[in-house]
């Protein structure tokens, strides 16, 4: 029988028990979000010479962050919600050389987690975000998040949202990421390219990646796979179009915060006779 | 990795060198930090522990490690447990109101075992309070963080202490893998006094086993096993090794969810700290010999403690004892119920409304006629006033 | 001084007079250039900021335990707020210092002695200096336990470089008012 190839990188079994199928909803894209990013790793590793334990997961809490529970043979840590970045920033204090692709979601990112989004992007560390945009709190019920569409009904806005959503790119762009794109889970490969460009940009790279909820969308997850094609439009097409732009979005790279600590530690040792 | 850092840019910073130095408790602290092998500092700026970062901010890179300002307190302490995991010793200072803010990753950092090290220079709350000294934190310090989980916390008495526990308290967090609490005050923070730094081949580091050490596989490697104490593998050494703090296995996984499982998860965690407790917990004792009252104190309140005491002794002729707990939590109950007979009173002078008096009571109650709390706020006892209540109790 | 009696000095006067400064050189120089132990603490919060901040050093050869002044041997007040704050706290026959262009009202009681420090370090060349000339003159009235040179060593080694000179000069010119004017006698 054919086996998935990126089952290698899968904790399919471990000494307490089965730790796959993962425990996600039939039909949701954090799944394919974790295929896309293996198939990125994989090409790193096999094209570049990366090596596999450089290669760090760190995830806050919602279901995307779900997938560094158990499922990885990576180091990896399945964090507090909202502080994934935070947690990473010290990984690079202690091993600048760790790659570290950090999964989130849309509320753990940019509400609990708004603070240390835009603190990670105006430092530029050298991470990886890919975050999975449901538009909602999906592990909790599917309560309104900050990139909600307004006048959407959920269980905590049961007569309609009267918020404005964020536009996270827009967001980390301001703050100060390096490399920002967006693609949706009905786009593997340009988002497998994406997560792998991200990657191998030195600094601070924002992956958004919209994402179906068929769950608490209550639609069927192939309904929601087209709607996603539907209603984005390329970058390069998006001027005359209300549809969200997805592509490459930013791509200014400058020095990491660990290359400018260097400067650091030369004035630190150069005042000292 | 972070050696990297010292070998390539010749870090020509050295260590505090063995001999008398006239420093400030929070540059004492630093130093032990620094002696212990404190290679990252992330932390936020809070009157009266700022110093403290400030001198790990012009120190660290000198000597080859890493500094950060954070966005907040919360984020510092992420930042030390991101630190940790990839191998480095880290720590942090706040005060009393980031210590509240850095309960929930103190929570994780003892689910996940993580060794990091907070100083809480302690300052009066609740809210903003006020910027001078208190011992208000020393409940939050075992009960603040949520769930059932032990935690080790020193209290300094002095600048010596600041460097001596300080290096104590990484020791600790290395053995033990897990967060260490300093509970210092602004007292003991700002004052300077002499410390004495001995040669450096005679101070005891400690870092954590490792995997490696036991000759474990990465195949074989079980994260929160092998061990009460699991050998803890950092990031990028191929272990594969997996943080999580929900309740969880030996091999680290979050499936297969059962009481069993989690209660075995909880009861090791709290063998590990209070199981030890006689071997991590440290209590200084003087004048026990058949005293008839015993005063217990702690941080910089035995600074007046003990001067209160030997003029009670020497001028007034009252047997009175004097204990000093070096360590707040673990509680050292079995330690200070051997140290005791029956006394008549125990007093217990804190700079708060009496918060370590309730195990003290516990431990003792039986060993005693009374207990007397002698509550101070915001400012340190005045010998006199403590002379003055012992004798009214001793004397009547 | 056996060896657990304690000696206390208390330096207050309006934040920014240089207290806080004045009372860690003292301490630094008893306890590095003379081997004895020595405690230094200061008022904190904005008690500081107004004509009451204040620096102690406790001395001894012994182990010192309470950190703070119960009694002073020594008190230097530079503020007329200082002196009324701390006089009822200064031993009978403990040594006063003021300065006595900002501190008019002495109680009798006490063996006082007057520094212009202010005018003395304007001489110097700035009045910033005035720090070096209290320390000065608590050189010359502590000459019994605390070595000259102690004190100079102290001083030298906590200003900036290109200033030593200037501060030394400063010393001595508080030193040698002490030495030759001696007491200041309330009328």
């Amino acid at each position: 029988m054919l086996k998935h190839p990126m089952l290698k990188y899968i904790n399919e079994e471990g000494p307490s028990g089965k730790r796959f199928p993962h425990l996600l909803c039939p039909g949701c894209g954090a799944g394919q979000v974790l295929n896309y990013t293996l198939h990125a790793v994989d090409d790193l590793i096999n094209q570049t010479g990366a090596k596999k334990e450089a290669f760090v997961f760190i995830s806050g809490v919602g279901c995307s962050s779900r997938l560094t529970s158990h499922y990885l043979n990576f180091d990896s840590a399945w964090t507090l919600h909202g502080r994934a970045l935070p947690i990473a920033t010290g990984v690079l204090l202690a091993n600048p050389e760790l790659k570290i692709i950090v999964f989130t979601g849309d509320g753990d990112a940019a509400a609990i987690g708004g603070n240390h989004f835009i603190h990670a992007f105006r430092r530029n560390i050298n991470v990886t975000v890919i975050c999975v945009n449901n538009g909602l709190y999906g592990m909790t019920g599917g309560q309104v998040a900050p990139t909600t569409p307004p006048f959407t009904s959920t269980p905590t806005t049961p007569y309609g949202n009267i918020e404005d959503a964020f536009d996270l790119c827009k967001l980390a762009e301001v703050a100060g990421a390096s490399y920002i794109s967006r693609w949706t889970t009905a786009h593997p490969i340009q988002t497998t390219k994406a997560i792998k460009k991200g990657i191998t940009n030195k600094g601070a790279s924002f992956i958004e990646i919209l994402s179906q909820c068929p769950v608490h969308e209550h639609q069927t997850p192939v309904e929601m796979t087209k709607a996603l094609k539907e209603i984005t439009v390329s970058i390069k097409k998006s001027m005359d179009s209300n549809k969200i732009p997805v592509g490459e979005l930013h791509f200014a790279p400058r020095p990491t915060w660990t290359e400018r600590y260097e400067s650091v530690i030369e004035k630190a040792n150069e005042m000292i006779s | 990795m972070v050696e990297t850092a010292l070998k390539e840019k010749k870090c020509r910073g050295e260590f505090i060198k063995p001999g008398r130095h006239y420093l400030e408790g929070s540059e004492a602290c630093v130093e032990g930090a620094l002696l212990a092998g404190m290679k990252v500092y992330a932390g936020y700026p809070i009157t009266p522990a700022s110093e403290i970062m400030e001198h790990a901010s012009r120190r660290l890179p000198q000597v080859g490690g890493r500094f950060i300002q954070m966005e907040d307190e919360i984020s510092a302490v992420c930042a030390l447990i991101g630190a940790s995991w990839a191998g480095a010793k880290a720590m942090t200072a706040t005060s009393s109101p980031g210590f509240s803010l850095m309960q929930e990753a103190i929570s994780f950092s003892i689910m996940t075992e993580t060794p990091l090290v907070i100083v809480d220079v302690q300052r009066p709350g609740p809210g903003q309070g006020y910027i001078t000294t208190s011992q208000e934190d020393v409940m939050q310090a075992r009960y603040g963080h949520h769930g059932e989980g032990p935690i080790i916390a020193l209290a300094p008495s002095s600048v010596q202490d600041m460097f001596e526990l300080t290096i104590e308290a990484f020791n600790l967090s290395e053995k033990w893998r897990t967060p260490v609490l300093i509970m210092a005050d602004e007292t003991v923070a700002h004052m300077r006094e002499q410390l004495i730094v001995p040669e450096l081949d005679t101070i005891e580091i400690l870092g954590r086993r490792k995997p490696q050490d036991l000759n474990i596989s990465p195949e074989a490697y079980l994260p929160y096993g092998h061990d009460i104490v699991p050998p803890m593998a950092n990031f990028g050494e191929g272990y594969n090794i997996n943080h999580v703090s929900l309740a969880h296995h030996a091999d680290g996984s979050v499936g297969n969810y059962s009481l069993e499982v989690h209660r075995e998860n909880i009861e090791r965690l709290h063998q590990k700290i209070e199981g030890n407790v006689n071997e991590i917990a440290r209590v200084e004792s003087q004048f026990l010999d058949d005293c008839d009252h015993v005063l217990i104190c702690y941080g910089s309140v035995a600074r007046t403690g003990l001067e209160a005491v030997r003029e009670v002794r020497e001028v007034h002729g009252i047997k009175i004892g004097f204990i000093r707990l070096v360590t707040l939590w673990p509680f050292p109950e079995e330690k200070l119920r051997n140290l005791i007979s029956m006394v008549k009173t125990i007093f217990v002078p804190e700079m708060n409304l009496g918060m370590i008096k309730h195990p003290i009571t516990g431990a003792l109650r039986d060993k005693c006629d009374q207990v007397i709390p002698m509550p101070e706020i915001g400012v340190l006892h005045h010998p006199d006033k403590l002379v003055n209540q012992i004798l009214e109790v001793t004397t009547c | 001084m056996k060896t657990n009696e304690r000696f206390e000095i208390r330096v207050a006067g309006f934040g920014g007079q240089g207290v806080v400064t004045i009372g860690r050189i003292l301490g630094e120089a008893f306890t590095i250039y003379e081997g004895v132990n020595s405690v230094n603490t200061r008022s904190y919060g904005p008690e500081s900021r107004g004509g009451a901040c204040r620096s102690e050093v406790v001395v001894s050869r012994g182990e010192i335990h309470y950190p703070s002044v119960r009694k002073a041997d020594v008190l230097v007040a530079l503020s007329q707020a200082a002196l009324d704050m701390y006089i009822p706290d200064l031993k009978e026959d403990g040594i006063l210092l003021i300065d006595p262009n900002s501190v008019k009202d002495v109680p009798k009681k006490h063996l006082c002695y007057g520094v212009p420090a202010m005018g003395i370090a304007h001489s110097v060349g700035d009045v910033k200096y005035q720090n070096s000339v209290v320390l000065g003159a608590l050189a010359a009235l502590l000459k019994s336990m605390l070595k000259k040179e102690s004190l100079k060593s102290a001083v030298s080694e906590n200003v900036p470089p290109k200033t030593v000179q200037k501060n030394l000069k400063a010393f001595e010119a508080g030193w040698a008012h002490i030495m030759n004017v001696k007491m200041v006698v309330a009328e």
